[in-house]
């Protein structure tokens, strides 16, 4: 048996039920106007630090969204690429935004003309400047690398997957002076991001950047709805750890939820007084 | 009437007989370019609300399919006793419809590279600085694509494989393209240095943390911390014995090796299941606005 | 008016990085022609991961999949090899699987040398299953029919026909899973193989941080990290491979790395010292 379907797995289908109305729940209150606070991230509020140092020194700004193949990481890394772009817009600072997924790279054109023809400036608009360098991890690492160095770029912005490419860029910006931030969810590219960059986003602090940056309700609530669920999974943890330090792990209850198998295999458990 | 009952007894188009399924195929592919066709003067002539109405409506359908597949019953054998347990009628669907998503990106890879071409010739022919770097680019891109597709082809026997093709497809990809690609990763390890060398100061009290938990474990991992804790200091390598007091323990487990694996699993593993966790959810929470057409990012 | 002269203490903080880059050019250098070779203290992954194929029977099947490319080859090859020596003492069956077309080679080529070193048969015992594209729908084709999945091997021979996987239907008919990646692959071996297969994991040393958690709960088995995880399983197999030869290197350069971070602290607290006197 694998867990291919909700059936296979009953409490991984409750808790993705769960998160999802956590999550839909405070989107609806934040939309009926609730007010709802987020915490200053860093690494955020230096972007325009950052946009202004480049601005300042006429050199370009390189907006990177790593290896990533086009979904939920590359949306959120081209939401920020495009709130990026819309201030860069107001100075006529020069870009390049430089992506090794094809998708992402059509997507990315299209978001970076949106965000010129939004911040009212449609002639800065340069397709040249979004490229498509090489669907290969070492060959994009290379061109990314090369490129910094050529236009000694003033400012980097990394938001995305990345793998073992992630120190030749931040490396690469660090000799050429740039100041750099990065976000990503590659937990074991984090401390390389660290050690190279001014400012780290870490974890979901990156899906947390485009409700920071654009206040907007619908993703404020959504937000809220995470630390909700982050919050459950906190308690359970807790929870199992009390239950199994005082009644031991082959408890009922904890065999309960480390049951395996679908609807039938809970329901015997429940019945039959606990897990096998 | 038999369809319908085929259905239900899990038999889709997917598995209908050789002679039909090559004609429903050929059916769908057809309809698809007639029905883009037709709607993109649709599109173009609706004003914006209606546009967006069908780009929410067709977002939702099609990220209900892959929900509906998840969370939708999988044992009907109960009023279909045929059925095979182990899915529902939309599981068969699930891998022509990867496959689909597959071709849409190989469709975008022509469109990058289209894209990469065009600038890099447009560099070349206006003499635009560093032209030079394009020239090469355009060369090696129009010489590998070449010796790739013959080698391909010979491999499916189409065409001979001579040995020019063999020798120069060998000395591109085995000896050029494999051997950059070990030179780039090599990099990190003098980039590593530098940044170590840069970043781990004692600047505030966690640098000072990270750089002290960096070194013991750079030192621990490797087989020169155990040959410091165990045959330098003489500190014995096997496990305390049953019962022994605390000073006995801390004798046995503070070889650099063990306090390595210790930060390794105690420390570094909780703290990757937390970010883990919260990603997940993150993520959870972005598909579920994408899906709903919430996010007013990039779309 | 003339420029300030730099302190000692100030040229060691502005270092240029190339002279760091040489000496470390020197140090892997040394290190990797110099016979020495220190023994390594057996972590328990890499004990677990042993212990796993121990437990494996005559005529076990296994499946490895292994992607990785050159640019991994230092920590995965010599990782791929102790795997498939160890899996041909316990007389297991394997087939291999990859993610990519350049991985697909690699393996193909260092199992072919390998198993014809040790008189193993291809479609006998052994047999490569080429590259699939998209590994989640792969594992989940090959959970319901693994022959209809897979299609063919790499020589272009119907896996149905292989006596290797005569009668295999599904992935579940294999005994063990081993994931050679320098990706994060090991995460869609976990959701979606079948929970009667075990999965063991040989990632490059970067990646490993993020494979404790699945370690702790036990949804891998063992665990092989890098080049110095293959060192420690060649020293449990009693054969020297490239894992054994590399980690002199990797020991030293890590010596390296810390003397000089100690040096660059010692040289900011030095020069903070003396500004404060300047003062």
């Amino acid at each position: 048996m694998s867990y291919q379907h909700a059936q296979d797995n009953w409490f991984a289908a409750i808790l993705i039920a769960f998160i999802a109305l956590a999550v839909l729940v405070n989107i609806l209150r934040a939309r009926m106007g609730a007010q709802l606070y987020i915490r200053r991230i860093p690494g955020l509020d230096a972007i325009d630090e950052a946009i202004g140092r480049s601005t300042e020194l006429g050199r370009p700004v390189t907006m990177i969204p790593g290896l990533t193949a086009f979904g939920v990481v590359a949306v959120q890394a081209l939401t920020i690429f495009k709130y990026i772009t819309k201030q860069i817009a107001r100075f006529a600072t020069p870009m390049r935004l430089l992506s090794a997924d094809p998708t992402v790279f059509a997507v990315a054109q299209e978001a970076i003309a949106d965000a010129y023809n939004e911040a009212g400036r449609p002639d800065l608009y340069d397709p040249d400047n979004v490229r498509f360098l090489s669907d290969r991890q070492f060959a994009f690492a290379s061109g990314v690398a090369g490129l910094i160095q050529r236009e000694r770029v003033a400012a980097s912005f990394m938001f995305g997957e990345f793998y073992a490419e992630s120190l030749i860029f931040a490396e690469t910006g660090n000799m050429v002076g740039a100041i750099q931030i990065a976000g990503t969810v590659s937990f074991t590219q984090v401390p390389f991001f660290v050690a190279a960059c001014d400012y780290t986003i870490i974890g979901d602090e990156f899906y947390a950047t485009s409700a920071y940056l654009s206040r907007e309700p619908v993703l404020l609530g959504s937000l809220v709805g995470q630390d909700i669920a982050k919050l459950l999974f906190a308690l359970t943890t807790v929870g199992g750890v009390v239950a199994a330090t005082i009644a031991g792990t082959d408890a009922p209850i904890i065999k309960l939820l480390g049951q395996p198998g679908g609807w039938e295999a809970f329901w015997n458990s429940v019945l039959g007084g606990g897990g096998q | 009437m038999g369809m319908i009952t085929n259905l239900m007894a899990q038999q889709t188009i997917w598995q209908l007989p050789e002679g039909s399924r090559v004609l429903f195929a050929t059916l769908i592919v057809a309809g698809a370019f007639v029905l883009i066709l037709g709607l993109i003067p649709v599109l173009q002539t609706l004003p914006p609300r209606g546009r967006r109405a069908i780009i929410v409506t067709v977002t939702f359908l099609a990220g209900l399919f892959f929900a509906a597949e998840f969370f939708l019953p999988v044992n009907w054998t109960a009023f279909f006793p045929q059925d095979d347990p182990t899915r529902n009628f939309l599981t068969p669907a699930i891998q022509p419809a990867q496959n689909v998503l597959q071709i849409i990106g190989a469709l975008a890879l022509g469109l990058g590279t289209f894209g990469l071409v065009r600038l890099h010739l447009r560099n070349a022919v206006q003499k635009r600085p560093q032209w030079g770097y394009s020239i090469v680019l355009l060369v090696s891109f129009v010489v590998m694509a070449t010796l790739s597709i013959l080698n391909t082809l010979a491999e499916k026997e189409i065409v001979e494989r001579g040995p020019v093709l063999e020798r120069a497809f060998s000395i591109l990809f085995d000896y050029t393209l494999v051997q950059l690609d070990a030179a780039m990763f090599s990099l990190i390890a003098f980039y590593i240095f530098s940044a170590a060398y840069r970043a781990f100061r004692i600047r505030s009290v966690e640098a000072s943390i990270l750089m002290f938990t960096a070194m013991l474990v750079m030192i621990g991992v490797v087989p020169l911390g155990a040959f410091i804790s165990y045959t330098l200091l003489g500190l014995p390598e096997a496990g305390a014995p049953e019962g022994a007091n605390f000073l006995t323990q801390l004798e046995h487990n503070i070889g650099l090796p063990k306090i390595a694996n210790w930060v390794l699993t105690q420390l570094n593993a909780p703290a990757q299941r937390a970010i883990e966790f919260g990603v997940g959810i993150g993520g959870l929470a972005m598909a579920i606005r994408l899906w709903l057409s919430l996010e007013r990012g990039v779309t | 008016m003339q420029a300030r002269t730099q302190t000692l203490w100030q040229r060691m903080l502005g270092i240029d990085r190339r002279w760091l880059y040489l000496i470390l050019f020197v140090n892997i250098v040394t290190f990797l022609v110099a016979p020495i070779r220190m023994p390594a203290s057996i972590s328990p992954p890499v004990q677990k991961f042993y212990d796993e194929i121990e437990k494996l029977q005559p005529g076990d099947l296994v499946m490895i999949s292994s992607n990785w490319s050159a640019s991994t080859l230092a920590e995965n090859q010599p990782q791929l090899e102790a795997v498939i020596t160890h899996l041909m003492r316990k007389q297991a069956r394997f087939t291999i699987i990859s993610i990519e077309a350049q991985s697909r080679d690699i393996s193909y080529r260092l199992a072919e040398r390998v198993t014809k070193e040790k008189g193993y048969q291809y479609g006998e015992q052994w047999a490569h299953f080429g590259f699939v594209p998209n590994l989640t729908v792969a594992i989940k084709g090959m959970v319901t029919d693994l022959p209809g999945t897979i299609k063919q091997d790499v020589r272009g021979t119907e896996v149905s026909k292989l006596p290797v996987v005569q009668g295999v239907k599904s992935l579940s008919d294999y005994k063990m899973i081993i994931d050679v990646t320098p990706s994060g692959t090991v995460p869609i071996w976990i959701s979606y193989s079948p929970k009667n297969v075990r999965i063991l994991y040989c990632p490059t040393s970067v990646m490993a941080a993020e494979a404790y958690t699945y370690l702790d709960s036990g949804q891998i088995k063992g665990m092989i990290t890098g080049a110095k995880g293959a060192q420690e399983y060649e020293q449990l197999l009693t054969v020297v491979g490239l894992g054994t030869r590399f980690m002199n290197a990797i020991s030293f350069s890590h010596v390296l790395i810390i003397v000089f971070i100690l040096l660059g602290n010692f040289a900011m607290f030095m020069n903070r010292l003396q500004q404060r006197r300047e003062e």
